[in-house]
């Protein structure tokens, strides 16, 4: 067992032989157990090379994929999940997918069950079929919400080769290209132990949980991703708007930073990113209450540093007005900032802060999964974060602002309410 | 729980004494009937309390003081229960053994709490002016806002005809007129008035003793002149009479609700073989409605069920092709029918008490979750465990959930029907 006596946590850390990394934080006195089975394979990650031939799947395999998993030869598991107490889901982002459960008792056979559900494809014609009529219908229910078009409008906007332009789901176009044998491949290029994680937060079995995942066979051949293409730090475009059926109008501004990279440099660029948006725009800061109290920006403003594997912004997003202005606002402040400097009391209430959030999200079992997961993935162990504050500083910050935070890094997204007649 | 302990009269602090979280809640909730007249001022109140206090007389200043106290968090706290409803503030902030050496949060928190409770900046007999605008302004932006999720519009309306005459008719945050009309006068005095005629019910999970919590708490009460108490006994629903409605706006899919009434509720019947009938018909990837209409048929993407509880209605809500309404209305109705006809496998039973049981347990793991079970129970009227909730759900019968079907009658629908753009 690891310890990290910051956190008053412990975890249990295996390479296994077959290639899958397992990660077990124990919790003790818990009801609940979780167990997230992962693959470092995403939205974005259509093109591959796989036994020395290159691959390029259709938009939205990843995703399709996904809903598929969940059929066995002898029929579809969430009945049997149900049965047995436990609730199984699933989600496709950009860059990992995830299957997991959440059960309270019978555990150990919800956790066979997830194992052999996420390794078994299953692809019939007529349910690929029936799946992109599915697919299809959440594909017009995402075109109805805002939120969705707002941030895949910012995305497409601001990118011109990272696959992060294409939505998650992909197209209609794109699904019918689809078909058993595309999922059969991906399925074996990128569901193999290890290029996958197993990470269980609960009071259970450890021994069970690596006995049964050494079960698992290794991956066949070898695969590769292909790179994404070099992507310029500029924007394509710098605005883009779309009317709907919506109240207010919304609004998502980007600014494209340069990839994070791997390893404990990636979540250090993470967090200095994180520090610089509450600097310059955070609850605390003069330029949020300003643009709250000048009615330009609502309780529903807010943003960050997101990163996706080949690709990092700061963005920021809310309902208002005045979007353009609230643009100008921010790229206004970053001089004002340069020149004022970031004082150090100010730095460690915001660090305070940070570091707050971070431990009062680890009571969440979802949140720690769902972290240990995509750190591994990035080549870091998230429980190691209170350690990386202490390092950084107010230059850090202030360099990342100046860097980044230009108008040609920027991009406006707005949903605009359509007109009455 | 330690025993509720009664600090003033109508004033109760329920205390959840709890080690394993690393971070704690306190609540205080102000406890009102749900009327027209109160429910627009309740929904803004809590957000014009957090504006400022004669201690930290802006938002800045809040907020730097709960970054300082590691990123705790105050919000507004405006639930429904019932006929009743709550209006208060939320506390949840990192537990003080995670805080640097030397420094507490617990102690400084809860009078910050109170501070802004019971301190608010306000002269005149009036709230400052600008305070109550802008957040006028977000309230009324949060309402209308509502109409970009169509499907909790389209269950709004539903409740909004059935429930013509009933407090549950009406929308949760008030009238976008009522919030209008509001007042800093009309506010500053309806405060003064809840604070003296309320009662108010305080709920702390967390590490400290209930004997320390009360000591914190009970000063903040100390000065405060109180009067006869609203009442806040549950009421019997009134329904209007039943209608077909039909509503056409420009969105892909359309949104089929149906409202349905039944007399077992909390107070009276059979009500844990309702609960177990509304997740064997509606609740989840296993029940009925999800696996006949969605799975089976591909009639629809999203299809669910809710039993209200406190006032004895079952509502039922998808997102569908807007051609299809009638099919899909049929094959409700048909699926609640074999429920009432007792057509319900083992598998299904037990799917449905799993799921209910697994929500139960889970109720323990979480601070938010045992402060909301417990705080809500106590309004609703049921004050039950977790524990003693799952054993009367262990012992229902399939005969038994057929006879609360039965009891079940369709009463209006409400069909949201979309128009291609």
């Amino acid at each position: 067992m690891k310890q990290y006596p910051r956190l008053s946590e412990q975890l249990l850390w295996r390479k296994l032989p077959n290639g899958l990394t397992v990660c077990i934080a124990p919790r003790p006195g818990f009801q609940k157990k979780l167990a997230y089975f992962v693959t470092d394979y995403g939205a974005i990650h259509t093109g591959y090379r796989l036994d020395g031939q290159t691959l390029r799947a259709p938009d939205g395999v990843a995703h399709f994929l996904e809903h598929k998993m969940f059929d066995l030869p002898r029929g579809e598991v969430s009945a049997e999940f149900a049965a047995l107490g436990a609730y199984p889901n699933a989600f496709t982002s950009y860059d990992i997918t995830a299957y997991y459960f959440s059960c309270t008792e019978n555990f150990q056979r919800s956790l066979r069950l997830l194992l052999e559900f996420v390794s078994t494809p299953w692809f019939t014609e007529q349910s690929v079929a029936k799946e992109q009529g599915i697919i299809g219908q959440e594909i017009d229910m995402t075109a109805d919400n805002a939120d969705s078009r707002v941030f895949e409008n910012l995305m497409a906007a601001m990118y011109e080769k990272h696959p992060i332009r294409t939505p998650i789901l992909g197209t209609r176009e794109s699904l019918a290209q689809i078909t058993p044998q595309v999922l059969t491949q991906c399925h074996r290029a990128f569901y193999r132990p290890e290029n996958m994680i197993l990470c269980v937060v609960g009071d259970v079995d450890a021994a069970f949980v690596l006995e049964e995942a050494a079960k698992l066979p290794a991956g066949q051949g070898a695969v590769e991703k292909l790179p994404f293409g070099e992507e310029a730090l500029t924007c394509v475009r710098s605005y883009v708007e779309q009317a709907m059926e919506i109240a207010m109008p919304t609004f998502q501004l980007g600014f494209k930073c340069a990839p994070t990279g791997k390893g404990e440099d990636a979540i250090r660029r993470e967090i200095i990113g994180d520090l610089a948006a509450e600097a310059l725009f955070g609850e605390s800061s003069g330029l949020y209450t300003r643009m709250y109290e000048e009615g330009l920006i609502d309780s529903s403003f807010g943003g960050g540093f997101e990163s996706v594997d080949g690709m990092s912004m700061l963005t920021a997003s809310g309902d208002s007005d005045h979007p353009l202005q609230v643009r100008d606002a921010i790229l206004a402040q970053v001089p004002v900032l340069l020149e004022q400097g970031l004082r150090e009391e100010d730095l460690l209430r915001m660090k305070r802060s940070s570091l707050g959030r971070r431990i009062r999200d680890l009571d969440s079992f979802d949140s720690v999964c769902f972290r240990l997961c995509a750190y591994h993935f990035s080549g870091f162990d998230y429980f190691r974060f209170p350690e990386l504050y202490e390092q950084i500083t107010a230059g850090d910050v202030l360099d990342f602002l100046r860097e980044n935070i230009r108008p040609e890094r920027c991009c406006l997204s707005v949903i605009k309410p359509v007109k009455e007649d | 729980m330690t025993e509720p302990l009664t600090l003033f009269p109508g004033i109760t602090l329920r205390c959840f004494p709890d080690h394993r979280f690393k971070h704690a809640c306190l609540s205080i909730g102000l406890v009102r009937p749900m009327c027209r007249e109160e429910a627009a001022l309740n929904a803004l109140l809590p957000a014009v309390l957090l504006r400022g206090c004669r201690a930290y007389p802006d938002m800045r200043a809040i907020t730097l003081k709960l970054d300082d106290l590691y990123g705790a968090g105050i919000g507004t706290l405006v639930r429904r229960v019932g006929s009743c409803q709550t209006t208060g503030l939320y506390a949840s902030f990192i537990e003080d053994r995670f805080a640097m050496a030397g420094d507490r949060i617990l102690e400084p928190l809860t009078a910050m709490l109170g501070q802004l409770l019971l301190e608010p900046v306000a002269e005149n007999g009036a709230f400052s002016r600008d305070f109550v605008e802008s957040e006028k302004k977000n309230l009324i932006a949060t309402i209308e806002a509502q109409l970009n999720d169509k499907r909790a519009y389209a269950q709004e309306q539903l409740l909004k005809h059935m429930c013509k005459g009933d407090s549950y008719g009406l929308p949760r945050l008030g009238t976008r007129e009522d919030v209008q009309a509001i007042t800093p006068e009309s506010l500053y005095a309806h405060y003064r008035s809840l604070l003296a005629t309320s009662r108010i019910d305080i709920c702390y999970v967390g590490s400290a003793p209930a004997g320390q919590v009360a000591a914190l708490v009970q000063p903040l009460f100390a000065g405060l002149s109180r009067e006869d108490l609203a009442q806040t006994a549950q009421l019997p629903l009134c329904t209007a009479e039943p209608a077909e409605l039909t509503e056409t706006m420009q969105v892909n899919q359309g949104k089929l609700c149906m409202g349905f009434t039944t007399p077992i509720t909390l107070q009276a019947g059979d009500h844990a073989a309702m609960r177990v009938m509304n997740v064997v018909l509606g609740g989840g990837m296993t029940s009925k409605l999800f696996v006949n209409i969605r799975e089976k048929n591909s009639l629809c993407y999203s299809i669910g069920s809710s039993y209200h509880s406190t006032r004895g209605l079952l509502t039922v809500s998808a997102g569908i092709d807007s051609h299809m309404d009638g099919a899909v209305r049929r094959q409700i109705l048909e699926q609640l029918d074999a429920c009432c006809r007792g057509d319900i496998t083992p598998q299904e039973l037990t799917a449905a008490k799993e799921a209910l049981r697994t929500g139960l347990q889970g109720v323990m793991d979480s601070p938010g979750a045992i402060e909301n079970y417990f705080a809500t129970g106590a309004i609703s009227g049921l004050e039950l465990t977790p524990a003693q909730e799952q054993q009367a759900l262990e012992q229902v019968t399939v005969e038994r959930v057929a006879a609360a079907a039965k009891t079940v009658k369709l009463h209006t629908v409400f069909f949201l029907k979309g128009v291609s753009q």
